[in-house]
């Protein structure tokens, strides 16, 4: 056993450097974005590129930048409310139905669920052209609802799915039955069963619902035509175009901006990431 | 609906709940209006021009938005790159995802530091990343730095972002590096559900590490990854972000992929009944692959 542990120790000096070299690959681009945001602009096109500028050259400009001349806050606000709405119809969507796929007497639920299946193996901005004449006709244009109605929608095919899951997995069927005992019904099955045993499956799926909003472009900037309704990532992409694409210390500094919510957000709640993303995935 | 629902009850003559149609309805209707009814009227537009004005009339035409699709050489083109995106950056991305999730199973100290430092770049918004890369793979960027003035492996800046394959490439590189953190993960968590008592038989057989690998690690996390192949290749079909910031398909429309030339006709050219004739080409393709991804795991099990 002691020979073993030896062993190990040895071979254990080869995995640290690969793992290390590994990390300095995906490290260093963002540390290059924040310096390079911490230049001016006239240096972000020098050749050849510094990649350790000297103290001297580091200023905050940039920042003072984008914190006058863009309404940032507002973005970021915009981007927070979609986050937060999206959230909260995913929720109520996906338990209702993950629950009543896995427990409740519905004709033909099995033939929704295969639909459901269906829509979550489709791109999104596939069905953009329909959902777009869809929005469109229900005057959802140019108004922040038209992104958090169909991000929602988006969002809880693969939220049912998991939840599903989890349901069957983890939920007994006799916890259901000894509230029937009670003279409870199904509604207090839904109340008092399985929210609490399924909120760490809820938290971890509206962890990654949250930060849809903060990615998405596509549909957004469709929607959102007006300045003050944007979301960040079309606020940046509409940035980036207007300042030519040379104004790099702007523009990092804007995304740079941009990426501490979500880096907090992370830190703070990183134990439910890893099983947000991990509980579909080991069964099977 | 709740007619409807009724009928259905009295038919299957089962004692229905009402409870439970309270608690199905509400998001059945809203999947239903909102992804359901798109996706049916996706395939209804595919067979018209569609119009998207006000009054004004679509004509139907039968077959023609699919020919127009198959015959436009730039939507195969765009079918032929999100093709290559997919067969480079997700054996790519599961290969060295497995590597880096293998070597952090096997280590003590510092595994949660490493776990957060992987999983970095998936965190950060495709946006981001990408305006990042535009700028690292630019000509005078710190990608050619590095190949001209360093390693001196070319004598001039390459302009990656101006010719077809190598932005494709920088699209790929993309990829795989925000990518490989959510391989890791993922694979990280199957390796901790491998039973340890298949490790221990393998060692008093003598069995070395790449044999265990390979006969007890490998098929142990099988349903791990056909869930993450699926879930890569979906991933790769839905390339939009990384394209439009990297070259907003450019040039010359040659770095298209599919959402971005289906983005392009329905937004720019305004050929919607084409675009969805596109998208119902896109659907059956993807869901041949789930298909034959299914079929294939479920064959090499029988074995």
């Amino acid at each position: 056993m002691k020979k073993n542990h030896k062993m190990t120790d040895k071979m254990m000096i080869p995995r640290y450097i690969i793992l290390t070299l590994g990390l300095l690959i995906m490290i260093v681009p963002m540390l290059y974005m924040v310096l390079s945001s911490l230049k001016d602009n006239d240096k972000t096109f020098i050749y050849p590129p510094v990649l350790f500028p000297s103290l001297s050259e580091l200023s905050l400009n940039n920042y003072q930048y984008i914190l006058e001349n863009v309404t940032f806050f507002r973005y970021l606000g915009n981007t927070l409310f979609v986050a937060i709405m999206t959230v909260l119809i995913a929720i109520v969507v996906s338990t209702t139905l993950a629950y009543s796929f896995a427990r409740l007497d519905i004709p033909g639920k099995k033939i929704v669920f295969g639909f459901i299946i269906s829509v979550m193996l489709l791109p999104g901005l596939a069905m953009i052209i329909p959902q777009f004449e869809l929005a469109a006709r229900m005057k959802l244009i140019n108004n922040i609802w038209g992104v958090i109605l169909f991000y929602a929608a988006w969002v809880t095919p693969f939220s049912t799915f998991l939840l599903k899951g989890y349901i069957e997995d983890n939920v007994p069927k006799e916890m259901d039955e000894s509230i029937f005992i009670d003279g409870g019904s199904i509604f207090s099955v839904y109340r008092y069963i399985i929210i609490p045993i399924a909120s760490p499956a809820v938290a971890a799926i509206s962890i990654s619902n949250f930060l849809y909003p903060f990615e998405e472009l596509g549909w957004s900037q469709q929607i959102l035509k007006l300045d003050e309704l944007r979301t960040l990532p079309v606020a940046i992409t509409m940035f980036f175009q207007a300042h030519s694409r040379t104004d790099w210390g702007y523009v990092f500094a804007m995304t740079t901006l941009a990426m501490i919510p979500v880096i907090a957000f992370y830190l703070l709640l990183q134990k439910y990431f890893i099983s947000g993303m991990t509980s579909g995935a080991i069964k099977g | 609906m709740i007619t409807i629902a009724d009928k259905i009850i009295k038919k299957t003559k089962r004692r229905l709940d009402w409870r439970a149609l309270v608690i199905f309805l509400p998001g059945f209707l809203f999947v239903f209006i909102f992804t359901f009814y798109p996706m049916a009227k996706m395939l209804v537009m595919s067979f018209f021009d569609w119009k998207i004005g006000f009054n004004q009339v679509s004509p139907f035409v039968g077959f023609k938005n699919y020919i127009d699709v198959l015959s436009d050489p730039i939507a195969r083109l765009s079918i032929v790159n999100t093709f290559a995106y997919a067969f480079v950056t997700v054996p790519l991305q599961i290969v060295i995802g497995l590597l880096v999730a293998v070597l952090i199973n096997g280590i003590v100290k510092g595994s949660v530091g490493f776990r957060l430092g992987y999983y970095f770049p998936v965190i950060s918004s495709w946006v981001v990343v990408a305006l990042l890369f535009r700028y690292i793979f630019s000509n005078f960027g710190l990608l050619n730095y590095f190949l001209v003035d360093i390693l001196h492996l070319s004598s001039e800046p390459i302009g990656w972002l101006s010719s077809r394959w190598s932005a494709l490439f920088a699209a790929m590189m993309l990829g795989v590096w925000k990518g490989v953190g959510w391989n890791m993960v993922v694979f990280l968590a199957a390796l901790q559900a491998v039973p340890k008592d298949q490790y221990e038989a393998a060692d008093i057989d003598g069995a070395n590490r790449i044999q265990k690998f390979f006969m007890i690690t490998l098929p142990n996390i099988r349903g791990t990854m056909l869930f993450v192949i699926i879930m890569l290749s979906i991933g790769a079909f839905n390339t939009y972000t990384p394209i439009t910031v990297l070259t907003g398909g450019n040039p010359a429309h040659q770095t298209e992929v599919v959402l971005t030339w289906m983005y392009f006709k329905t937004f720019n050219a305004f050929k919607m009944g084409y675009s969805a004739a596109f998208s119902v080409i896109v659907a059956i393709i993807i869901i041949l692959i789930t298909i034959t991804l299914f079929s294939l795991s479920k064959w090499k099990r029988r074995d």
